[in-house]
């Protein structure tokens, strides 16, 4: 019984690692495709569906790790896959003014080589048992600059964004009523924006972590 | 006696071990560490005995009023204890009085200043009368509550790290503030008046509670403070474990029921649920201790926070 259901969950895990890795070739394949034929103020249009079939999916993942699928922990997945999504759906989505601005294309390229790398990562050691060294080491390096490039594109989005956000009033619920409640989305822009600011380095000194003990191991073996 | 002091990794803090009377106390032994090291002084320090490498059992942590041949093992003229820096402490009091320092100061400025004036609202604003009650129902309570830090609480533990004091005041100020912004709105939508009279009325009636709750905690703990655990007794201490808490939280119904703002009532969730936490710990460190064996009391069947549901 144990071992028909680590099968099953192999066989999930190799699924889902692979489905994922071929969304994101297909984000980054229309991007740069696009790029070429017409320039950056499209590259949205050529990549809207698979981006956010497979950053939505992403979701699972903090699934994976609370019902012990995985054993990464929901206090890292859960703000990554967070922002992700925020930006996809809250921002780029929600507000087509920033579309054609050339860091969707710099956020674009980030997100997917990274994930490309990291779901061949997965991919490779829940199909094969192990992962070449050479795409560990893509893995845990990779990070140190398409991080920082593609924190510093959600960060910019997330700020070209907010004068549309005051503008059109949009997801904002306005007093007064009976429960004097309000929500402006706005402002919740500029917390998300302040979360940021601690957040980021903490969640690179995490992944430098990662990567020191990843590396650390491989060479061993 | 001969007293090595070592850190977790084994390194040696005091180079060359202290030397100490044979009747010594925990407490000499926390003052020669601060006067070897300057940096350390007693509150920051946490000294176990040693445990083996590898079990999983916790270690002894050493109590600073028991003479130290208590922990030597028999005969034995020299001891080996574990130091761990526990950071920078403060006192309960600066901890407890900065936190309610800023919802203190912060609430009044929503109701007295032109704020809104920066969130768009240029319009004159009109005051209700649940604004006003509300404002000095805050103050009070905060009011209050630092008195009770003062003269009333009675700490068993003297000291907090630090930090605590940025993650307590970040909670209050913050919560503090979001109340304050929606109570005292310009475009605020009052309940009724009897909803506010009903509100506010319990309200001061379990403020007023509260503080009895407080004065009865004091007398439990006697002032040579030996830190013991007592069942609590009297008045609605009969009936519920923390009927400290208990008032704490009715107390914010009522202000709740008065002033009928989401965040407020958001705020009231949260606080009932970490002090339910606490509840809970308290209640099982009691029935566990006072388990009616062995001459031992045995705790009665009460309420642990928030009759009539838990």
């Amino acid at each position: 019984m144990a071992g028909f259901l680590s099968t099953l969950r192999r066989l999930y895990l190799t699924l889902y690692n692979w489905t994922l890795f071929f969304g994101w070739v297909q984000v980054f394949y229309f991007c740069i495709k696009q790029l070429k034929e017409s320039g950056h103020q499209h590259v949205y249009n050529a990549v809207e569906r698979p981006l956010q079939f497979s950053q939505t999916a992403a979701v699972l993942e903090i699934l994976h790790g609370l019902v012990g699928l995985v054993r990464s922990p929901v206090s890292a997945t859960l703000p990554q896959i967070g922002s992700r999504l925020y930006v996809t759906w809250g921002i780029l989505w929600s507000f087509p003014e920033v579309r054609n601005h050339i860091l969707v294309t710099s956020l674009v390229i980030s997100w997917s080589i990274t994930e490309i790398i990291r779901y061949a990562f997965y991919g490779m050691k829940e199909t094969f048992g192990f992962a070449p060294s050479l795409l560990i080491w893509l893995r845990y390096s990779t990070f140190l600059l398409l991080y920082v490039t593609g924190i510093s594109s959600e960060i910019g989005l997330i700020y070209l964004a907010l004068p549309y956000m005051k503008e059109s009033g949009k997801y904002s619920y306005r007093m007064p009523n009976k429960w004097n409640f309000s929500f402006d989305y706005f402002y919740a822009a500029i917390l998300v924006l302040a979360i940021y600011a601690p957040g980021s380095p903490h969640m690179y000194s995490y992944m430098l972590v990662q990567r020191s003990k990843a590396l650390s191991k491989s060479k061993k073996e | 006696m001969k007293v090595s002091v070592v850190s977790r990794s084994g390194r040696e803090v005091v180079k060359g071990g202290i030397q100490l009377s044979d009747s010594a106390s925990v407490a000499d032994l926390q003052d020669a560490i601060h006067k070897r090291t300057k940096k350390f002084y007693p509150a920051r320090q946490r000294l176990t005995l040693p445990v083996q490498p590898g079990s999983k059992e916790r270690p002894t942590v050493l109590n600073s009023k028991k003479s130290l041949r208590e922990y030597c093992s028999d005969n034995s003229d020299s001891i080996t204890v574990v130091f761990k820096d526990l950071g920078p402490q403060v006192s309960y009091r600066t901890l407890f009085f900065f936190e309610y320092l800023g919802p203190l100061i912060l609430y009044p400025i929503f109701y007295y200043f032109p704020v809104y004036q920066f969130f768009g609202y240029k319009a004159e604003r009109v005051i209700h009368p649940v604004q006003t009650y509300a404002m000095y129902y805050w103050c009070f309570h905060y009011f209050k509550r630092i008195m009770e830090t003062f003269f009333v609480h009675r700490f068993s533990h003297a000291t907090s790290p630090l930090s605590n004091v940025f993650r307590n005041c970040a909670y209050y100020w913050s919560f503090g503030s979001y109340i304050a912004y929606y109570v005292n709105h310009p475009l605020y939508t009052p309940v009724g008046d009897l909803q506010m009279k009903i509100g506010f009325a319990f309200g001061l009636l379990c403020q007023v509670s509260n503080f009895y709750c407080h004065i009865l905690l004091r007398k439990l703990r006697s002032p040579e403070g030996n830190g013991g655990y007592q069942i609590p007794k009297g008045f609605l201490f009969n009936i519920v474990t923390c009927a400290n808490y208990t008032t704490e939280i009715y107390q914010w119904v009522g202000f709740n029921i008065a002033t009928q703002t989401f965040a407020g009532y958001v705020f009231l969730v949260v606080a009932a649920l970490i002090m339910t936490n606490w509840a809970l710990a308290k209640h099982r460190r009691l029935k566990k201790l006072f388990d009616g064996k062995e001459g031992r009391p045995k705790y009665p069947r009460r309420w642990v926070i928030l009759p009539p549901f838990l």
